[in-house]
């Protein structure tokens, strides 16, 4: 670890600072900086005592309640174990890119799924037996999520679903050692004036008859986990692995990318106060033309704006996580804090949109900073930057939506709905 | 059976910087752990938990000011059953006399007791005294350096304790106090996020110097036999010097150093 500590842990429960410590003594065991940029150089086969091993920590899916084989720990405390999580993996890519999808739609999954999903998938996938994820991206709809061609027909009491799902996170992991997918699909007509509308969300375990794996994508980073896709061809499912209500998946989907996303901003937050720590680390030390390169403004005040940002980011995902705990407990919150009304979720949406357009960037901005100021030492992969730069990277291009989208939810709660540009 | 296992809160020596001009340990800024040490101790117990059928409760107890309530919640988190800090204005600058005396009171309290765990030293102030000295207010066995637990049976226990030549074994009737000192290959359980949350639920208690009886003037400052005058680094050694030849070459520069010195 390195030696300059920038944490500022006094806003932490005590239990919080636990979780950190534990997760941090955790990974000097298990995860050290060479092990992270090893794993993102090697790619697949993807670390599999990590799963087992972050599973067994207890960092996966703490917020799905208790009685379901979860801890029924707050979005505050989750977004806690997030943050240290991407400091331990500043690459997103095996820890924090797990952690986040995993809890991020097995929490949302767990809301909306049968008993039977929930002993099946769900509490395997909290144990670290199974992965569970999302696959609502196809060839033709990334950030246009309406715009998908995949179909779901009722056949008797089940379903038959055909389709392609692009760029999906650990479909090789789910491959190996089971799981399935929220899988979202039409179940009836596009609707030119409404095309949200009629998608429909399934659970489709990884293993169905008729559902073909594709190649892995061969990414720029984020290599320890897995991105894939896979073909639907006739999969059967039955009826109750429906997740939710049919022709409403477009808003249980939103709501799952909320509960990513704010995870992903949390391990961001993690992420770049780490970068910060092991430049200052290195900046200190580094004499150039006779004083080290943090006496010099050009390096220090650049340093200084991320250290800002990245503490105005904390602060940012730390009040979100707060609207989160009273979206899923709203009787006790109101009850507790003597308000008339809650956070609707649109609201919560652009808090959280406001996260994942900033805070990846952040730390993708810190990387290519810190490289900067390392020169030829923190372009090479002996230091974390680079390995850091093309994971945290996935999360500005796409991985849980672009950061175009996340200010299109914005300017819709801000300016109004009139001036949504695409409807 | 009954173990208590007693624990004190110190300054992260890892962290801990010497104020070049006073000589004095800079406190500000330096996280708290649990000293490494009762970790062990504490580890040791849970083990044996783990290990035995018998139903054992662990009780961990602290002196120390309200903070030091997060070592006792780690202690929880990593297999203590129920913690009580000891915790009082009145028990503040205690020596190893008032500190012990205030642990053994506390012990007492607890009831029939079968171990006393506790680390071999503390990594701040590196007395090893306040073991023994517990042992010697309950009046117990205490067996010190002590390594492994290798069983305990028929009220008797069973331990493998470090000497100046190796290693011994050594028994001795329950109940009894155990020093622990851990060994270099030590790998200390890290408690999980379930444990951390299941440890919030387990009984916690804070006592005072009522709650222990006897008077005010036997505790902290007050009560403390030995007292510290100043603490100060020593003075640094210098840079000293490698000699890196082959043995006969190297004999003889040092010999020249010697002299030169006017050592020999
Ligand atoms: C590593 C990785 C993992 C992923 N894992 C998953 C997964 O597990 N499950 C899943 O379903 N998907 C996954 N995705 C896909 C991800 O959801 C998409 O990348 C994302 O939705 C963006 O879609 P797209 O890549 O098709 O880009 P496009 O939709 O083609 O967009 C391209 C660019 O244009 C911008 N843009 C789009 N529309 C507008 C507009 N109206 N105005 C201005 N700018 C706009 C976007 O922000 C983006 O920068 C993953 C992606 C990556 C990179």
């Amino acid at each position: 670890m390195a030696k300059t500590k920038l944490s500022d842990d006094r806003d932490l429960t005590e239990e919080q600072r636990l979780f950190r410590e534990s997760i941090l003594d955790w990974a000097e065991r298990n995860m050290p900086l060479d092990r992270v940029i090893k794993m993102n150089r090697e790619g697949h086969p993807y670390p599999k005592d990590l799963i087992k091993g972050l599973a067994d920590l207890g960092v996966i899916m703490g917020t799905v309640p208790e009685e379901r084989g979860g801890m029924g720990l707050t979005w505050k405390d989750q977004a806690v174990i997030a943050d240290v999580i991407g400091y331990i993996d500043p690459s997103i890519a095996t820890a924090a890119g797990f952690m986040a999808v995993e809890t991020g739609w097995g929490f949302t999954i767990d809301r909306y799924a049968n008993e039977e999903i929930r002993e099946k998938y769900v509490k395997p996938a909290i144990r670290g037996d199974k992965f569970i994820g999302i696959a609502t991206t196809e060839p033709g709809g990334g950030s246009d999520v309406s715009n998908f061609k995949c179909t779901a027909e009722k056949d008797g009491d089940e379903w038959i679903l055909n389709g392609e799902k692009t760029f999906i996170s650990g479909v090789e992991e789910a491959k190996e050692i089971g799981g399935g997918y929220w899988v979202n699909v039409r179940t009836g007509p596009k609707l030119p004036e409404a095309p949200h509308k009629n998608m429909t969300a399934f659970f489709v375990p990884i293993d169905s008859e008729g559902l073909t794996p594709t190649e892995p994508y061969d990414d720029a980073g984020r290599n320890a986990i897995s991105t894939g896709g896979f073909i639907m061809e006739d999969v059967r499912v039955p009826d109750d692995y429906m997740l939710g209500e049919k022709g409403k998946g477009f808003y249980h989907t939103m709501e799952g990318f909320d509960n990513a996303r704010i995870l992903i901003g949390a391990s961001s937050v993690g992420v770049t106060r780490r970068l910060l720590e092991e430049a200052a680390d290195y900046i200190k030390e580094r004499e150039v033309f006779g004083n080290p390169l943090a006496k010099y403004e050009a390096i220090q005040f650049e340093f200084v704006e991320r250290y800002t940002e990245m503490e105005a980011s904390r602060l940012l995902v730390e009040k979100t996580a707060e609207m989160q705990d009273v979206r899923y407990d709203e009787e006790g919150w109101l009850e507790r804090s003597g308000k008339a009304q809650t956070y609707k979720p649109t609201e919560i949406a652009k808090w959280i949109s406001m996260i994942k357009c900033k805070v990846p960037h952040l730390a993708k901005d810190t990387a290519d900073d810190a490289m900067h100021w390392l020169g030829a030492a923190g372009y090479s992969s002996e230091y974390i930057f680079e390995t850091a730069w093309k994971g945290v990277m996935s999360y500005c291009v796409g991985a849980e939506g672009g950061a175009n989208i996340q200010k299109i939810v914005i300017g819709r709660e801000t300016l109004g709905r009139d001036y949504v540009p695409y409807k | 059976m009954r173990f208590v296992v007693c624990v004190k809160q110190v300054p992260d020596t890892t962290e801990v910087e010497v104020d070049p001009e006073t000589g004095t340990i800079i406190r500000e800024g330096v996280p708290s752990v649990l000293n490494a040490f009762d970790e062990f101790a504490l580890n040791q117990a849970v083990d044996i938990k783990e290990k035995m059928e018998e139903n054992i409760e662990i009780i961990a107890i602290s002196m120390g000011p309200p903070q030091a309530k997060e070592a006792l919640n780690k202690c929880l988190a990593i297999g203590a059953d129920k913690a009580v800090l000891l915790t009082d204005k009145v028990f503040a600058g205690a020596d190893t006399w008032a500190t012990s005396l205030t642990l053994a009171r506390a012990i007492k309290k607890l009831g029939k007791i079968d171990l006393v765990f506790v680390g071999q030293e503390a990594s701040d102030g590196n007395t090893a005294q306040v073991g023994p000295e517990v042992a010697a207010h309950l009046g117990i066995p205490q067996l010190t350096f002590v390594t492994s637990i290798e069983s305990i049976e028929d009220q008797n226990i069973i331990c493998k304790k470090e000497t100046d030549e190796g290693f011994i074994k050594i028994e001795s009737p329950l109940p009894s106090l155990i020093a622990c000192m851990p060994t270099p290959g030590f790998v200390p359980k890290i408690p999980n996020i379930r444990e951390i949350m299941k440890a919030k639920r387990k009984p916690y208690e804070e006592w005072d110097h009522k709650k222990l009886g006897g008077d005010s003037s036997e505790y902290g400052l007050e009560g403390s036999e030995s007292v510290v005058i100043k603490t100060y680094s020593p003075p640094p050694k210098g840079k000293g010097i490698k000699v890196e030849d082959p043995p006969e070459k190297a004999v003889n520069k040092l010999m020249e150093y010697f002299e030169k010195e006017g050592i020999l």
